[in-house]
């Protein structure tokens, strides 16, 4: 009797452990899967649709609804351009590089805006990325993709101040006030361009 | 006796019953164990898969460095289509093997799913570095740099250099 007790009372040991292991088991699955899924949204963006779903991360998601930062710059003619110069117009700050694809499927779409919304006082500014290319480099990129508005040398700290800029192209749409109304990592859709510059005209 | 018979199977239900719960509890700690083993995709999005070679020392001989870029990724080839893409190339050090020629693999064509799009000349998923060396006897390390510039479908992050390290074992 006593046997068949320690036996039964082995039995229930065991079965609890398998059900604590079941959940066990279950809970890590699911931090590992949630772990998987922060990478992904906060490295990589699979798709220009993923891309602008919902805000960017880093640091410069954490810009949204703040005044953006002011930067002097220098552009491909050696004039300096800051943006205090454009108070009172909706901005759009987007910092791309002569190597990066995307960036340079998106710009056609911002020059397109450019000259839509030029009546309405649009300003497009082109941060170029190229660290250590030749300005005539970054000036023939900017021809071939054909864009008209202002491309601005790179400084590093720029970007830092925006975020630190992990990946291009990122976007920021200033309104007239000089706040940051949206952020938008990856190249979105022509569409979803649009929307953003609607929203700081 | 019929009592007793029954009590030895009941008994032996139990511990047929205890035996398959350890067996069960046992294999779902296995895949524990196994999910925790999974390396993490790293943030340089390459990785180097070769450590070392062994090859006749003191002749010409093929060696294959093997390179694996991270699912959803890629990198230009070594002959991207835009002149302004940056290609992959690696630079070894001279020290200890002769490196005689170096052979890139062809890159595949891919379309960035960004309105019309663009082709790109890319390596996905594993690639092939194809090197002609003279090593000498004994181990010699191989050492040099890989420079890529990864992307993936919407945004692209810097251009690196991954640290390459591979022991040649020349006999």
């Amino acid at each position: 009797m006593v046997r068949r007790i320690a036996v039964l009372a082995a039995v229930f040991v065991v079965i609890g452990g398998l059900f604590w292991a079941g959940w066990y088991n279950h809970h890590q699955r699911q931090l590992a899967m949630q772990r998987v899924q922060d990478r992904i949204t906060t490295l990589t963006k699979n798709s220009p649709e993923e891309a602008n779903s919902g805000a960017p991360d880093g640091m410069g998601d954490t810009l949204k609804g703040k005044v953006a930062p002011g930067f002097t710059l220098v552009d491909l003619n050696g004039k300096k351009v800051s943006l205090a110069q454009f108070k009172g117009h909706p901005v759009v700050v987007n910092f791309w590089a002569t190597w990066c694809g995307p960036c340079k499927l998106e710009m056609p779409w911002f020059e397109e805006m450019n000259q839509k919304y030029k009546d309405k006082g649009l300003v497009i500014l082109g941060l170029s990325q190229d660290t250590g290319t030749d300005v005539a480099e970054i000036a023939k990129s900017a021809k071939k993709i054909g864009v008209t508005y202002e491309i601005l040398q790179p400084d590093d700290n720029i970007a830092k101040l925006y975020g630190g800029v992990d990946y291009l192209p990122e976007t920021f749409y200033v309104d007239g006030k000089g706040m940051i109304a949206v952020t938008s990592a990856g190249a979105p859709t022509k569409d979803e361009i649009e929307a953003n510059v609607k929203k700081i005209l | 006796m019929q009592g007793i018979g029954s009590k030895e199977q009941g008994t032996g239900r139990s511990l047929r019953l205890l035996a398959a719960a350890v067996l069960v509890c046992g294999a779902l700690q296995a895949q524990q164990i196994d999910m925790g083993a999974k390396k993490p995709a790293g943030r340089d999005h390459v990785e180097l898969l070769s450590d070392a070679v062994d090859v006749a020392a003191g002749k010409t001989q093929d060696v294959e460095l093997r390179f694996r870029v991270d699912p959803g990724f890629h990198i230009n080839s070594h002959t991207p289509m835009d002149e302004f893409l940056i290609p992959t190339k690696l630079t070894l050090d001279g020290a200890g093997v002769k490196v005689v020629s170096e052979e890139y693999p062809a890159g595949v064509k891919f379309k960035l799913p960004i309105g019309e799009g663009t082709i790109l000349d890319v390596y996905q998923g594993e690639f092939r570095v194809m090197l002609r060396v003279v090593a000498p006897k004994g181990a010699t390390t191989l050492s040099g740099m890989l420079r890529y510039q990864a992307c993936d479908n919407a945004a692209c992050f810097p251009p690196r250099t991954l640290g390459v390290k591979v022991t040649v074992n020349g006999r």
